[in-house]
């Protein structure tokens, strides 16, 4: 007799639909189960058997097969060991087929026969096309997020069985708290004393969706501005949102209760990270990278110059087209990746160098370190700016600063400017569009032209200076299109190589 | 080795292996001493007596122990030390080794300068502690009686590096030579000045008269070290000439640096030191040229600066200030030299104006003089010499980030203050009065 449940496994942060077939026949007692299953999915062999003993239910005394349709596809994890016992019970007539042919399974079994959640619900439900689906109790809530299916969820076996068969009432899952609050409780800009600079930097970086890189001596406050970026940031669109939230469930993070994500996720990897734990990857399944993780948010690097190179050099390709393509023999996977870089270095190794600094380093420890930071990476930074110690008298001022909640009007505001133009952020508008937005003439082309003849602009720095002098003149309610102190802003606020590495000037 | 055999000699005895400046002077001065009049004992050591030594080695270990012992400075008539065999034992090989290489004939090659021999420089043959044997790249001349001294830390700050290439630039204008350590920092500077005043490809001086600059190596001249002077070591060698006592191949030994500071202290009438830490390597130098009753001048600095802290401590020491790249000239006393009117005009012209008009009053012709508006003059005016952080301007001025920037492209734009990455600098004024 075959039996058939519908279910889905993880490919990547994307669910594929899976129909698990049950064959029960007759020939020596025995259970296999074929289709590819990776490690975790071939033990739910002995995961089904001991749930159902356990759920007092027979076990067939036959040659059981299971079969993981569509047989090319890897399944990975243990949320097929729901649909794989419903298929033997199908098999055995503990349940009807007909019951069963518009619901879909995902959930994992203990040995005792209860439900246990799987990380990647949300993926997984939105890849089923059944109208019914069937869950453990604990990702009811995740799985009611995407609001296209009618969810059910049991706390075990047994409990699914007399549902299903109409014995009992499905059982309702906890309503989730109160919505958690728009804005929790993030780190404010008002405790930035000073730092007019990088609060500005800050404020554009936002507002325009640049890539940010401070450079300072320790202790200026780096890691205290970049830390202040998330809220500033406008919440997240509903799309936005369940992309993110999507690729957190399928890393098995917590989604905040009830709720999709809705606030731009804030990734701070330590610099010991490497390759594959940031873009992607790992031997056993593909997991979702840390720059997945921040996509639709912020990465923040804190001590870019103690990054491997390699490392580093591997976010080129995803800062440039927002996804990434992780290759292995298996198969090829592709992750979302359109992150904000924030990034925070020393000068040096000694970290007292640029501009008027007092650096102690050698030339060659001097020269080792900046050439951690590779020029086309450095090329990728819309905003880059020398964080300075803040003075006594900066952080002894009487007045505080302003608030976050007045700098995210302002940001929310441009955000909606850049909206108009027909994308999200003035960092992704087109190189066609700047010539119309910002056009170079007059005072704005004297001040380029000075630059460019020195050498310290090149013509793909040009565009990306476009983009952030229209940034600044759309933070700026009084301006009527770009302006040259809006050239001349951004062009403050874009420091060179030499300065941000520490080098001194002779 | 082009010359001739007493040069070719000298320099296989320095090349000898764990030969040493020191016992190379010990065998030339034994030599000395025994055929000079005591009377005469700074005479430099004659031809005949490399010859001499070279024989003696040659002749086997036994004499070579000889002179082992007198490098090592033995004394008595008893049995040699272990050491001074074993010494003998590795100048006998290397000497019959270097002897096979001398039979065939002279290696050309830059020229070896022998103490007493024609080439040597004339301000280090009266140096009691002289090196006896000098390498040589580039073109061999003697730097003559007007020679400096520009040294300073490695790690030099915008400042000192900046001065330092203006009093090198200022030396090398006047015909003075600028002698330094090829070291990064204040030493490259100098010499980066210095070379202003010659053609950058060809190394030929772009107006006649220019002081050809020295570089003083420690390791061998074939060794470029530290690397990142490799250019600056090219330029100066085909502008004038870099010396070593150092053989050919000799590794940049922490050992030898000391030994060179002295050459630098011996070469030249007066040392400049532009920046030093307060226990810098330039002091060693400082301490080689006051033993040798050179002048020694000090570039002021901050007192929170910890690259001037050696500088102001020489300079409560009691060495001469160096206010203007001038005043080196002053102390060489060659104003009044043709060559350096323009530089006195300049001064006595500071002067002119500078009576009942001070700081201020001069800011404001300036400022005047450029056409800029009140609202520049401000930005102007929370400017000064050293790199100032953008921010520090908003929070000086109180204004923003537009009104600053956009000022500063003006600034810029007329000259007077200079872009240095998310920091800014007023550019050093074309008269000097107005700085002071």
């Amino acid at each position: 007799m075959i039996a058939r449940a519908q279910s889905a496994t993880l490919v990547g942060v994307e669910g594929r639909c899976v129909t698990v077939e049950v064959h029960v026949s007759g020939g020596l007692p025995g259970f296999t189960i074929v289709g590819l299953p990776d490690a975790a999915c071939r033990e739910s062999r002995d995961r089904v058997r001991a749930a159902m003993l356990s759920s007092s239910f027979s076990w067939p005394q036959h040659r059981v097969t299971v079969n993981l349709a569509p047989t090319g596809v890897r399944k990975t994890g243990a949320g097929l060991d729901l649909p794989i016992a419903v298929g033997v019970l199908v098999a055995m007539g503990e349940l009807e087929q007909e019951s069963i042919n518009d619901c879909a399974f995902v959930g994992e079994l203990g040995l005792d026969g209860s439900l246990r959640p799987v990380p990647g619900v949300l993926p997984l439900v939105d890849a089923l096309t059944a109208e019914t689906v069937i869950v453990p109790l604990g990702s009811v809530v995740e799985a009611k997020l995407l609001e296209r299916h009618h969810v059910l969820g049991a706390r075990s076996l047994r409990e699914l069985v007399e549902a299903m068969c109409g014995r009992a009432a499905w059982p309702q899952a906890v309503p989730p708290g109160a919505e958690s609050d728009e804005r929790p409780d993030l780190a404010d800009m008002a405790d930035v004393d000073g730092q007019q600079v990088g609060r500005r930097a800050l404020e554009i970086a936002a507002a325009g969706g640049h890539h940010l890189l401070l450079s300072g001596p320790p202790g200026s406050g780096k890691t205290m501005l970049a830390s202040r970026l998330p809220g500033i940031l406008p919440s997240l669109s509903t799309p936005e949102a369940l992309e993110v939230s999507r690729v957190h469930s399928a890393a098995g993070l917590p989604l905040p209760s009830g709720s999709l994500i809705r606030r731009p996720p804030y990734r701070a990897p330590h610099h010991s990270a490497s390759a594959a734990s940031l873009v992607g990857g790992g031997s056993a399944s593909m997991r979702p990278g840390e720059i997945s993780l921040a996509t639709n948010g912020v990465l923040f690097l804190d001590e870019l110059g103690e990054f491997p190179a390699m490392v580093l050099d591997a976010l080129r390709q995803p800062l440039e087209e927002g996804i990434v393509r992780v290759s292995r023999a298996r198969g090829t996977v592709v992750f979302p990746a359109r992150f904000q870089l924030v990034a925070a270095m020393n000068p040096c190794p000694c970290g007292e160098g640029g501009p008027g600094g007092q650096c102690r380093c050698g030339d060659a420890s001097r020269e080792r370190y900046a050439r951690r930071l590779s020029g086309p990476l450095l090329d990728r930074f819309d905003l880059r700016i020398f964080v300075a110690r803040p003075t006594a008298a900066e952080l002894f001022r009487r007045e505080r600063s302003e608030s976050s909640s007045s700098v995210a009007e302002r940001v929310a505001l441009a955000r909606r400017t850049a909206h108009l133009r027909g994308v999200r952020c003035n960092a992704e508008l087109p190189t066609s569009a700047l010539d119309e937005l910002v056009p170079i003439s007059g005072t704005i082309r004297r001040i380029l032209e000075r630059r460019l003849r020195a050498g310290t602009l090149s013509a793909r720095g040009l565009d990306r200076l476009r983009r952030v002098a229209l940034t600044i003149a759309d933070l700026d309610p009084s301006a009527a299109g770009v302006a040259p102190e809006h050239v001349t802003t951004a062009l403050e606020l874009r420091v060179g190589r030499d300065s941000l590495t520490g080098r001194r000037i002779a | 080795m082009s010359g001739g055999r007493v040069e070719a000699v000298a320099s296989a005895m320095a090349s000898l292996p764990a030969m040493t400046p020191q016992r190379l002077h010990k065998l030339a001065e034994s030599t000395r001493r025994s055929t000079a009049d005591s009377a005469e004992i700074d005479r430099p050591v004659p031809p005949a007596e490399w010859e001499q030594l070279w024989e003696l080695l040659l002749r086997g270990e036994s004499m070579g122990v000889r002179l082992a012992r007198v490098a090592l400075g033995e004394q008595g008539s008893g049995r040699a030390s272990d050491a001074a065999r074993s010494l003998a034992r590795r100048w006998s090989a290397g000497a019959r080794e270097l002897e096979a290489h001398l039979a065939e004939g002279p290696v050309p090659g830059p020229p070896v300068l022998v103490r007493g021999l024609p080439g040597y420089p004339v301000a280090l043959l009266g140096d009691q502690e002289a090196p006896e044997v000098l390498f040589s790249a580039g073109t061999v001349f003697d730097p003559g009686p007007h020679a400096v001294a520009v040294i300073g830390t490695r790690a030099a700050t915008y400042y000192g590096t900046e001065v330092a290439a203006e009093i090198g630039a200022e030396l090398a204008r006047s015909g003075v030579t600028v002698v330094s350590g090829l070291a990064s920092g204040i030493d490259a500077a100098a010499h980066e000045g210095a070379l202003t005043c010659f053609d950058s490809s060809a190394g030929a001086p772009v107006a006649s008269g220019c002081g050809r600059p020295i570089g003083i190596l420690g390791a061998g001249v074939d060794v470029v070290y530290p690397r990142s002077t490799a250019r600056l070591r090219t330029r100066v060698e085909s502008a004038g000439m870099v010396l070593s006592e150092a053989p050919a191949g000799s590794a940049a030994d922490g050992w030898r640096f000391p030994l060179r500071n002295r050459i630098i202290a011996g070469l030249v009438s007066l040392v400049v030191v532009v920046e030093s830490h307060k226990s810098g390597g330039s002091l060693h130098t400082v301490e080689a040229a006051l033993r040798r009753q050179k002048v020694v001048m000090a570039v002021p600095g901050s007192i929170r600066s910890p690259a001037s802290a050696g500088t102001n401590m020489l300079l409560s020491n009691g060495a001469h200030p160096v206010t203007d790249p001038t005043d080196v000239l002053v102390a060489l006393e060659l104003l009044g030299v043709p060559v350096l009117a323009g530089a006195r005009r300049r001064r006595g012209d500071g002067d002119g104006d500078g009576d009942g008009a001070p700081g201020p009053a001069a800011e404001c012709e300036e400022a005047a003089a450029t056409n800029l508006d009140a609202g520049d003059q401000v930005i102007l005016k929370a400017l000064d010499l050293t790199p100032t952080p953008t921010t520090a301007i908003l929070s000086r001025t109180g204004r923003s980030l537009e009104s600053v920037s956009m000022a500063l492209e003006r600034l810029a734009e007329a000259g007077l203050v200079r872009d240095l990455g998310g920091a800014w600098a007023r550019l050093a004024p074309p008269s000097r009065s107005a700085a002071r």
